[in-house]
């Protein structure tokens, strides 16, 4: 028996679309989200000021030597600003910590009225601040990143949200509510539903190559779908 | 002008005529997310920074920092160990001066500079070592000049270290090059391969919505009963062979 590819090929088409269907709208919609809101958008660049680059008086400021010798294993040393401040960042393997650059002398971590401060000298915008926690357990919408951390939310209608760290007051993530909705996109897209970052699963790999075969095929059901005989009767 | 009815028909012609039109890119997006899944994301890497050796800084004596500028402004000071050599970073407005922690000595990263922060990150031999002026579409997600730096590995590694700081920057390979052939199908920004949020790809990604949410509906109206009949028909000598 002669193949029939036209009939074989929209079965193929329709019953490869009955199995992937909702994961190809979901693509295309969550696609499109990803595309049209500018990923700069995204990261939430408008919320923060970036720092001013300030000369740094370097006369009379306690050299690193005392910070490696106080601070064993320290990998970076640098030389940072704390409420104006001049104060030395020393990276370790178990995480950042401050000392005053003037005395030498360890800073203790931030409090919480200082947690503040830092927070409004960071964002932008000038919404209140609706809480202000310390966080030893990570929030999903922290992914990998090790707590602990203070979470300062602010006031609006996209819930902006700083992260920043207990020992040295900087950023570490800021978090609204167009990251969260590009962030459960991006789930639906991977079809990763724990972790959200495994793009190799294979429940994805199976999907999208069913996806191709679907689309291969429907581009093959294209031959067939424009008659050419179409002649308009004058 | 006709009147346009919403009708199975003109669904299956929007489905149809979105499909000639923008069907090709459809077909792109589905191929390259499909060769993306598949390419592990661990030989792929470069996400997430971080990745460089960081060595603790040695005890004793550096350098005065206070004797460090040389009548420019400093706007920042890191001090860091090259893993050969402690240094000092300074920022200054004319761009990041590289200085020797120990003598105060200003620092170039040569290549031999090049070759050494290369191979902490890749112990298999260099191929060649080259400088260039402008990122790559390699190294694109950093700046400056730097250092490129070869190996001779089944990946074919190139590994970048600025030539400003001597940092580590960025090391890719084959499965990275794969991979990044079809990420630029897939976001279809043909030049720079890295922007997403540009008017053509949310032009087409607006049509692709057509050609799912017509395709979806039409999956209501392409099946009937008849199509799944081979399910019940299986069934039914169980249930008999149950009963004799």
């Amino acid at each position: 028996m002669a193949i029939r590819w036209p009939l074989l090929v929209r079965r193929t088409h329709k019953w490869l679309a009955l199995v992937v269907g909702v994961q190809a709208l979901l693509w295309t919609l969550t696609g499109f989200y990803m595309v049209a809101v500018h990923i700069d958008t995204i990261h939430g660049d408008n919320l923060v000021r970036s720092p001013v680059a300030q000369p740094f008086d370097l006369d009379g400021l306690v050299a690193p030597s005392k910070v490696v010798a106080a601070m064993p294993g320290v990998s970076e040393i640098r030389l940072q600003r704390l409420s104006g401040q001049p104060v030395w960042r020393a990276e370790t393997p178990e995480g950042a910590r401050l000392f005053d650059a003037r005395s030498g002398a360890p800073l203790a971590d931030l409090t919480e009225a200082q947690i503040r401060e830092q927070a409004r000298r960071i964002y932008t915008g000038d919404g209140k601040i609706v809480s202000v926690r310390l966080l030893t357990k990570a929030p999903q919408e922290m992914q990998a990143r090790k707590p602990p951390y203070w979470q300062v939310e602010f006031e609006g209608w996209n819930r902006p949200t700083l992260y920043l760290s207990p020992t040295t007051g900087e950023l570490i993530s800021r978090r609204h509510a167009l990251w969260r909705v590009f962030d459960f996109a991006w789930m639906l897209h991977i079809m990763d539903y724990d972790e959200r970052t495994d793009v190799n699963n294979p429940l994805l790999r199976v999907a999208t190559w069913s996806a191709f075969a679907m689309a291969l095929t429907g581009a093959w059901l294209l031959i067939w779908s424009f008659p050419r005989r179409k002649r308009k009767k004058a | 002008m006709k009147k346009i009815r919403l009708t199975p028909l003109f669904f299956r012609r929007v489905h149809k005529w979105v499909g000639l039109i923008l069907g090709l890119q459809f077909l792109l997006w589905a191929l390259s997310g499909s060769v993306m899944a598949l390419l592990d994301k661990d030989k792929v890497g470069g996400h997430g920074g971080g990745m460089a050796h960081s060595h603790p800084l040695p005890p004793g004596e550096y350098f005065d920092i206070a004797a460090l500028p040389q009548g420019e402004p400093v706007t920042g000071v890191v001090l860091r160990d090259l893993g050969t050599r402690p240094v000092y970073e300074l920022r200054t407005p004319k761009g990041i001066r590289l200085v020797d922690a120990t003598d105060g000595a200003d620092i170039r990263v040569d290549e031999g500079i090049a070759r050494e922060v290369a191979s902490m990150m890749n112990e298999a031999p260099i191929r060649k070592v080259s400088v260039i002026a402008k990122p790559n579409l390699e190294s694109r997600d950093h700046e400056g000049a730097m250092w490129r730096v070869d190996f001779a590995d089944a990946e074919n590694s190139s590994a970048y270290v600025s030539l400003d700081t001597a940092r580590f920057l960025v090391m890719r390979g084959d499965t990275w090059r794969t991979w990044d052939f079809f990420w630029m199908l897939h976001n279809m920004d043909y030049i720079n391969r890295s922007s997403f949020n540009h008017p053509l790809i949310i032009f087409v990604a607006f049509g692709a919505l057509w050609l799912s949410g017509t395709g979806f509906y039409l999956l209501f109206k392409s099946f009937s009963r008849a199509d799944f009949r081979w399910l019940r028909r299986r069934r039914k000598p169980v249930v008999v062979r149950r009963t004799a």
